[in-house]
């Protein structure tokens, strides 16, 4: 009983703690663009490929145009050129080194970003070349300590000397244990990688701006249509055709660049496959502590319905007597054991809830746990199942008694 | 047709090496309405009979058929049936369930004739006032007399209206004045058309019943009809 009391309760809040971390990841996944963002980026061509790699033009703003002609099953497309800049406010205050993307309208739907004052860049700022930016919560609180987004917003950063008009501000992006420290007020743990510092550094300007302020005075020979990009960064349509799409990029790709590989496209799907298998093991080893006490847990309810057979044979006896088949019995003992179960079952729900109070105490920076009716079904099911399967070797044992015999038994 | 029919019917215990004939043979016919004594020392077969008669037990050999129905070689739930719906058994020893209380008891048959729930208890009442224990309805066993506790148990056998009323020493465990009420209710049974079959050690008893047959050694030695 104890076990499965143990055994219900552990199996709720490791449902609950993994549906947390699950959501936390969905999230965090989210925020970082999802699996539906694929980056193409220049590479060196292979060896084989060396002696044509002139033969490509490489990665340009046509491959850009191209893809969003022919590739269908992509919805967002935008091309990327960075430099490095010194970023300043116009106040003469410090100044830091930054890099600055040129980009198009695209790019925020793409990574799906969010605003925390003003406005994304948009296809007007594009056509003009205008002198606007957008900038990461870390840069605005860099150059204008203190001051709320909304404030930041018509103000001049001074990238490599040239104003530019802040017109968005991005909002904090953080992981969600980061979150809840800072809210606990503490200091958020220190990490080798930060997965959403590229957006919370972030420096967007038009693209074509980049181009005519930074790029095009050390390439005089480029047009923009023919300069190498960055990165070319796409937003994949439906995921239910995430291959397809790929493979239209690819083709795409192949024929502009002459069948030379000097592009590779990234893609999140190793790295959401590893996080979600860490959760897939989180889950597993909740879920093997909770069947090893549900098991405990059921041959304790067989022990408790052996020990009552063995003290009521004359009951059995009487039953038989009276007309009751072997079957009547046998369903009997099952009901018993299963309602002992049950029991078992619903104060081992009371405890999860006390179990998950617990953890988010013990962790309270962890991802919060979700617990959802479903899990709860779930878990009650399970120690109905465990009652049953324990209750069969009792019952069959209860209901082969011959009459005779139990009824002389005391 | 006899209402049970019994051929050469032997049942033989094994303990250890040893065979033991509890019924060496036994030829008996009984007619629907008899009321039959059955008489015997210690250790004679009585209960072996009684026990194949009330569909208990199944003989090692023989023929045996109760209310048409051959059941030498019938299956436990067969032989269920039977036991819910055309025989009812009382016991020496009363085998009343002490957790359930009067009318529970007396409704345990209906349990498992598949009787409604509200209509069981409206015939485990109608039961218990036919043996006089209207006004027990809600006592448990232990708080009954002996003498409470074998009408209850009377009342359970008769609660699915069987054709058939056995009693093994009935009164076996009551002072005589209380057997006397019990041995009452089972003529009334008898007269009310019931077959009626009673295991007793008492001669006053065995002197009431019309037909009396003795065992001795799991044969018939004796039998008399008035
Ligand atoms: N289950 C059993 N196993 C072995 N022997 C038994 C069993 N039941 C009855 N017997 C034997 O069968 C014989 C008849 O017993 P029983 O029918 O109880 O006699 P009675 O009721 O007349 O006293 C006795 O010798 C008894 O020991
Ligand atoms: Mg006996």
């Amino acid at each position: 009983m104890l076990g499965v009391v143990l055994g219900v309760s552990s199996l709720i809040a490791t449902m609950a703690l993994t549906r947390g971390i699950e959501e936390g990841m969905h999230i965090f996944m989210q925020q970082l663009g999802g699996l539906e963002l694929v980056k193409v980026v220049p590479n060196e061509p292979s060896s084989l490929m060396l002696e044509f790699a002139n033969l490509s033009p490489g990665l340009t703003l046509r491959d850009a145009h191209s893809l969003r002609n022919s590739a269908t099953l992509i919805s967002h497309i935008s091309p990327e050129i960075t430099h490095t800049v010194s970023a300043a406010c116009s106040d003469a205050g410090n100044s830091e080194r930054r890099k600055a993307r040129g980009i198009l309208p695209d790019h925020f739907v793409i990574g799906i970003h969010g605003l925390a004052a003003g406005r994304w860049l948009v296809d007007l700022d594009i056509e003009r070349g205008a002198r606007c930016a957008v900038i990461g919560h870390t840069v605005a609180n860099q150059l204008w300590p203190g001051t709320p987004a909304a404030d930041i917003i018509g103000r001049t950063i001074l990238l490599d000397q040239t104003p530019f008009e802040v017109v968005g501000v991005l909002p904090l992006y953080e992981q969600e244990e980061d979150t809840r420290a800072r809210q606990l007020g503490k200091k958020p743990r220190a990490r080798r990688w930060d997965p959403f510092r590229q957006k919370n550094e972030a420096v967007l300007i038009p693209f074509s701006t980049m181009f005519h302020e930074f790029r095009s005075g050390a390439f005089p020979e480029n047009s923009m249509d023919s300069l190498k990009l960055d990165a070319l960064t796409v937003r994949i349509g439906n995921l239910d055709h995430f291959r397809a799409a790929l493979g239209q990029i690819r083709s795409v790709l192949d024929l502009s660049h002459r069948g030379v590989d000097d592009y590779d496209l990234e893609t999140r799907e190793d790295w959401f496959d590893r996080i979600e298998s860490s959760v897939r093991a989180t889950r597993l080893s909740g879920g093997l502590i909770s069947a090893i006490s549900l098991i405990v847990g059921g041959i304790g309810i067989m022990n408790i319905m052996l020990a009552s057979i063995s003290e009521r044979i004359r009951e059995f006896g009487i039953r038989l007597a009276v007309g009751a088949r072997p079957r009547d019995i046998f369903r009997q003992i099952l009901v018993e054991s299963m309602l002992i179960s049950l029991l078992g079952g619903l104060l081992g729900v009371g405890a999860s809830l006390g179990l998950i109070e617990i953890l988010k105490m013990i962790s309270p920076t962890e991802n919060i746990p979700v617990l959802t009716t479903g899990s709860i079904l779930f878990s009650v099911a399970f120690a109905l199942a465990s009652g049953l399967l324990s209750g069969l070797y009792p019952a069959s044992k209860a209901a082969h008694l011959d009459p005779i015999t139990a009824l002389r038994y005391d | 047709m006899s209402i049970l029919e019994f051929e050469g019917v032997r049942k033989t215990y094994r303990v250890g090496e040893q065979e033991i004939h509890a019924l060496a043979g036994i030829d008996l016919r009984i007619e629907e309405g008899e009321f039959v004594a059955i008489i015997g020392p210690s250790g004679s077969g009585k209960s072996t009979l009684m026990h194949l008669l009330g569909c208990l037990d199944t003989p090692t050999e023989g023929r045996m058929v109760v209310c048409g129905t051959d059941l030498s070689r019938a299956t436990p739930d067969t032989l269920a049936r039977m036991r819910n719906r055309e025989i009812g058994f009382v016991f020496q020893s009363f085998n009343l369930l002490p957790q359930l209380d009067v009318v529970a008891n007396i409704g345990l048959p209906l349990v498992y004739s598949g009787v409604p729930r509200r209509d069981q208890r409206a015939r485990a009442e109608e039961a218990a006032r036919r043996v006089g224990l209207g006004d027990r309805l809600a006592n448990r066993p232990p708080q009954l007399s002996g003498g409470q506790c074998q009408r209850v148990a009377i009342a359970r056998a008769l609660v699915n209206n069987p054709r058939i009323v056995f009693g093994d020493e009935p009164t076996g465990n009551l002072d005589s004045a209380t057997g006397r009420n019990i041995l009452t209710i089972f003529k009334e049974l008898h007269a009310a058309g019931k077959t009626i079959i009673l295991v007793t050690h008492d001669p006053a008893i065995a002197a009431e019943a019309p037909r009396v047959i003795e065992l001795c050694d799991g044969r018939i030695v004796k039998e008399a009809k008035a």
